[in-house]
């Protein structure tokens, strides 16, 4: 895998290997993957032999980039330069000539790694990191705040949770912790960043609403909620913010929670106008407004609006039915969503992604 | 609200597997549409092989022959230094979705072949798609073919070991090159290496439609490099069984056959009943599905336990056919 990193570099210099080196490793550890593996993993991201050593009882492994057990005696105790990975067990690159540029992060995660197998209390409490502990709802909170502390957040200002798939692109990269963070959805990088920074320059991100650190597990969610919603393709940002306590009400609900009017969306979804139509409708104040967000003439609004009134069998304008028109059309959006699903490589001259649908930044 | 409403269920991928996709994510994606043509030719092109071949002591010779319409085309013999007399030989038909790769485009793991059982190697520069749709593909890969039993004996080649080996759309190609071989009295090949082979134009076994937007070659990308190869005749009555042999309706009297698919990839369904084809016809098969296994995880992460029992599996009954 270290010839694939080299061709992710060369295809995009600004992409992040860290990451996806990140990633990697925390799949290898939800994936119980055994230490073989785990340095067989790093040997390959490497391109040299890792090896692990573990004092009672005796035992050293080292594995070669292609995943196996490298041939010769294994070396006497645990050469310069071994990282411990728990006690009494160390890991290490047989590195010859200078230090990579990966090595660090390859080391420092197969130590990670190596101590999660190895822990004979799983689930420990030094067994996840920081952020990862900040935006778990089911943890306790004065675990999440211990996080927070840890993070230098201050317990009274407000922040947001940014999400991003290891494959979104940063035009700026803005600071403060970050990690990634294992999710239903796969790896996401996570970042927290605050409360005034409503608008990332990254393609697809969802930017979560604002709180007090006490309540960022619930900015996570809306975050993974809004980075749903960015279009396929997304080149854009969308926020919790621009639907309202809508993305809340989506963050917070079970999986597989049913709408009864998704159904009626969808057939709508089916004029190539509806999506974006339907976008406008539900964060325009108005008609004339959405007809001008969509950049169409009130008329065709008009005409639009009466098919959609037909289909759905209410006017999504009027009262109650603009609120359920919303819900519906989000919860379809999110069950339809592809942005998790589609790493977008970029490569310097290559042709624009489709614009998404919906509010971006 | 987790998964699309008709999102059907999927084998789930090998964690040491899907650790390996956070990387190979970021240079194949998932799904490829034509406009990604570009950016493919550019990421999967093969790397520098000059090194890998002095230090495997491998020996280099490109060579002009006569592909379709006889228009040039390029292989590559490679042979292992020292080597005399008459050796077996591969002809290798290279991956790339029909649409991008180059004859040494995943040729590390064949030519463990070379530097082990001492085969010959040729190595073909077909003509890819879209550019050049069908036939020019396959017929390129026939062409080299012709010209490796043609000069055998000036390449060391026995003449009764000769093996056809590819992998995805190099694999359809392969089979499609034994079927034709076997239709127009051809050169007789020993054998046939069918890695995740890219067999069916029609896109509808329910495999093809399990991994939309994850692993390596989804739905869409297969319809990409069908309709690079075929336009408007992809999944239609007029499409030849040496570009899509699914469409093979004779899969009698074809060499024996190894093929290897993973049963988390697109490709399972089209390679479980090709096999099957071959054994109601009765033609000789090895058949493996790999638990877990993403399409191409032995090019693209050779170091996890999965991808090491395929290569191994597929080394050993390589060595069965091709070892003196």
């Amino acid at each position: 895998m270290q010839e694939l990193l080299g061709r992710i570099t060369r295809l995009d210099p600004e992409a992040s290997l860290a990451l996806r080196v990140i990633a990697c490793f925390d799949e290898l550890s939800v994936g119980g993957v055994n230490t073989r593996g785990l340095l067989a993993a790093a040997a390959s991201l490497a391109g040299c032999v890792a090896g692990f050593g573990q004092q009672r009882p005796a035992r050293t492994v080292r594995v070669t980039p292609r995943g196996e057990l490298a041939d010769g005696p294994p070396p006497d105790g645990p050469p310069a330069g071994a990282t411990p990975a728990g006690p009494g067990t160390c890991v290490w690159l047989e590195r010859t000539g200078p230090a990579e540029a990966n090595d660090a992060i390859v080391l420092e995660r197969l130590a990670l790694a190596v101590r999660l197998r190895h822990d004979r209390d799983a689930g420990a409490p030094d067994a996840r990191r920081h952020l990862a502990v900040l935006v778990d709802g089911d943890l306790p909170a004065d675990r999440r705040r211990t996080a927070a502390a840890a993070l230098g957040l201050s317990t009274t200002a407000s922040y947001r949770v940014v999400t991003a798939p290891l494959f979104a692109v940063w035009a700026e990269h803005p600071g403060g912790p970050e990690d990634v963070v294992p999710t239903a959805h796969g790896p996401l990088h996570t970042l927290v960043v605050p409360a005034a920074t409503a608008v990332v320059q990254a393609g697809p991100s969802g930017v979560g609403v604002a709180t007090t650190p006490d309540h960022l597990d619930h900015s996570f969610r809306t975050s993974v909620v809004a980075l749903r919603l960015c279009g396929r393709g997304a080149t854009r940002s969308v926020g919790a913010d621009a639907y309202a306590g809508l993305v809340s009400m989506f963050a917070e609900e079970p999986a597989g929670a049913h709408h009864p009017d998704v159904q009626l969306v969808a057939a709508v979804d089916e004029h190539p106008w509806g999506a974006a139509t339907l976008d406008a409708l539900t964060t325009s104040g108005s008609a004339r407004q959405a007809a001008r967000a969509l950049g169409i003439h009130h008329s065709t609004l008009q005409h639009r609006l009466e098919i959609i009134t037909t289909t759905l069998g209410f006017d999504p304008l009027d009262g109650l039915g603009r609120l359920r028109a919303g819900v519906a059309h989000l919860a379809w959006r999110l069950q339809t969503s592809r942005v998790l699903d589609l790493p977008a490589p970029t490569a310097p001259g290559r042709p624009g992604e489709p614009e998404p649908v919906g509010p971006g930044h | 609200m987790r998964t699309p409403v008709d999102a059907p269920p999927r084998p789930p991928f090998d964690p040491e597997l899907k650790a390996g996709l956070a990387v190979v994510g970021g240079m194949f994606p998932p799904t490829i549409t034509p406009d990604l043509i570009g950016f493919m030719r550019t990421s999967y092109a093969s790397a520098p092989i000059e090194d890998t071949l002095r230090e495997r002591r491998i020996s280099r010779a490109d060579r002009e022959i006569a592909g379709h319409r006889g228009d040039p085309v390029t292989v590559s013999v490679l042979t292992p230094d020292g080597a005399d007399g008459s050796r077996p030989g591969v002809l290798f038909v290279h991956s790339g979705g029909l649409m991008f790769g180059d004859r040494f485009s995943g040729i590390d793991l064949v030519l463990d072949w070379v530097q082990h059982l001492g085969a010959v190697l040729v190595t073909v520069e077909y003509r890819r798609a879209p550019e050049h749709p069908d036939p020019f593909p396959r017929e390129d890969v026939y062409a080299a073919l012709e010209w490796t039993a043609a000069h055998a004996g000036e390449l060391g080649i026995r003449p009764d070991r000769l093996l056809v080996c590819g992998a995805s759309c190099g694999g359809g190609l392969a089979a499609g090159l034994a079927l034709a071989a076997r239709d127009r009295g051809g050169p007789a090949l020993c054998g046939q290496v069918l890695d995740y082979p890219m067999l069916d134009d029609r896109g509808t076994t329910p495999s093809t439609g399990q991994f939309d937007g994850i692993g390596v070659w989804d739905r869409i990308s297969n319809e990409t490099g069908w309709t690079a190869l075929l336009g408007d005749a992809r999944g239609g009555p007029d499409v030849s069984p040496y570009a899509a042999p699914a469409r093979a309706t004779d899969l009698g009297r074809l060499p024996p056959a190894f093929i290897d698919v993973g049963s988390a990839e697109i490709f399972r369904d089209e390679a479980i009943e090709y096999a099957n084809g071959l054994w109601r016809a009765g033609s000789a098969a090895q058949l493996h599905v790999w638990s877990g296994a993403f399409h191409a995880c032995d090019v693209f992460a050779p170091h996890t336990a999965v991808a090491r029992q395929m290569i191994r599996a597929r080394d050993a009954w390589v060595e069965t056919v091709l070892g003196d």
